[in-house]
């Protein structure tokens, strides 16, 4: 380790926690676009970086009416952060709503054993949707179809007879994964 | 409002990690300090240097209040001693550049795009994470910062043209035991092989489970077979419950 190295590591501790936000949100993001199944939603940082886009979104508004130029520009580059950061927050959160439409009975149950542990696997809101969704899925099958059939086939989640119902995400799928360094 | 796109980043999406590498860039305005949400930016005054995030760096660039300072590793003279490199050594990639150490306390180690890899003092041999997009993107808006533009655009061109090759050279050993070194290689580049080669990879595994299925039950079988004599009454055993 030489005088760079020290030096760098200083620079390392004293970075911000927005800019340390912003990378976890990244990383967040491409490991949830690039991963087969969903991954546990990040709840403090989430908590976070929604307060500061809030915040920053009320200041955008406050400043719009001002026309003194060298504010405007500010405000461009300001306004240019602020969607950037809105993209990947959207994206993340779609990528996410995407896994949970194509497996929600797997995903629910997941969910529902990962509430013992620190970490729940979906947001309230995330659950709320894919409750709700599922309930108006299952009304509708059983109000067009499912009510005809005899009462034991009218399952959605059976698991008798060897095979699931239940759709899982191909978790052995091949992903590329990035090792900044090996220890 | 779900995401209609496949697993895996696309271009465009790499495009824009690509945009938040840290650029150096001689501003020829002022401008104050910002609190940016990605943590605060520094108040630029011409013609004191300054890193910033690439995306910002465009926008200056594109409105005329700053100056792109190429990263050392894109001009022609560096371009040409990696791509010798390249060619000389047939089946890796040129080494990426030097790491920042470990931060000491339990934050997540850095990676790409968040690595001075591009700034003014980054390492001249050696390509970064980013190479790609980060080279064509500056080329495509700040080309009159370069010396000589179009040396640089045709290295690049016929650097992506020997990588991409090795890529490719590699998908012959993707089968389960096979494997190749990819040190080095860019994330364009993974991005654009990726969805042919984790499909590879995916389309054998499934034959081999398939194959590895229809092993066990023709060995199941033979080990029912095995108690030759029963085997027989037990067919009729079940023609007889039917």
């Amino acid at each position: 380790m030489d005088i760079d190295d020290l030096l760098a590591e200083v620079a390392v501790d004293s970075t911000p926690e927005e800019s340390r936000d912003l990378q976890e949100l990244t990383r967040a993001w491409v490991a949830e676009r690039t991963a087969p199944e969903i991954l546990n939603w990040p709840e403090e940082l989430m908590e976070r970086v929604l307060e500061r886009v809030r915040r920053q979104i009320e200041l955008v508004e406050d400043q719009t009416g001002n026309m003194d130029p060298k504010t405007n520009f500010k405000l461009i580059v300001i306004q240019t952060e602020l969607e950037r950061f809105k993209f990947l927050v959207r994206s993340f959160l779609r990528a996410r709503l995407n896994k949970i439409d194509q497996h929600p009975l797997h995903i629910r149950a997941q969910h529902t054993a990962s509430l013992d542990s620190t970490q729940p696997l979906l947001s309230p809101s995330e659950l709320q949707y894919l409750t709700s969704h599922q309930a108006l899925l299952s009304q509708h099958y059983s109000a067009s179809f499912l009510s005809q059939f005899p009462a034991s086939l009218q399952r959605l989640d059976d698991t008798t007879g060897g095979i699931s119902m239940v759709d899982k995400p191909d978790e052995d799928r091949a992903v590329f994964r990035q090792m900044p360094r090996i220890e | 409002m779900a995401l209609p796109l496949p697993p895996g980043l696309t271009p465009p999406e790499i495009a824009f990690l690509c945009e938040m590498e840290l650029v150096t860039v001689i501003p020829r305005q002022r401008l104050e300090g910002l609190e940016l949400l990605g943590g605060p930016l520094k108040p630029l005054n011409p013609p004191q240097r300054s890193d910033i995030s690439l995306w910002l760096a465009l926008l200056l660039k594109r409105q005329r209040r700053a100056n792109i300072l190429p990263p050392p590793w894109l001009n022609t003279h560096s371009l040409t001693a990696i791509l010798d490199h390249e060619t000389e050594h047939g089946d890796t990639f040129s080494p990426p550049p030097r790491l920042p150490p470990q931060p000491s306390d339990n934050t997540l180690p850095i990676s790409p795009p968040f690595l001075p890899t591009s700034t003014a003092d980054a390492a001249p041999d050696a390509l970064p994470y980013h190479w790609l997009e980060l080279g064509e993107m500056l080329l495509e808006a700040a080309s009159d910062d370069f010396e000589e533009p179009d040396q640089v655009r045709k290295l690049l061109r016929g650097l992506r043209e020997v990588r991409m090759s090795k890529l490719r050279s590699g998908v012959e050993v993707l089968d389960a035991a096979g494997g190749i070194k990819m040190n080095g290689v860019g994330g364009m580049e993974v991005g654009e092989g990726r969805s042919f080669i984790t499909g590879v990879i995916d389309g054998l595994r499934k034959i081999g489970a398939s194959r590895e299925q229809q092993r066990k039950d023709r060995d199941a079988e033979e080990a029912e077979n095995g108690y030759s004599g029963t085997a027989g009454d037990y067919d009729d055993d079940e023609m007889d419950m039917q």
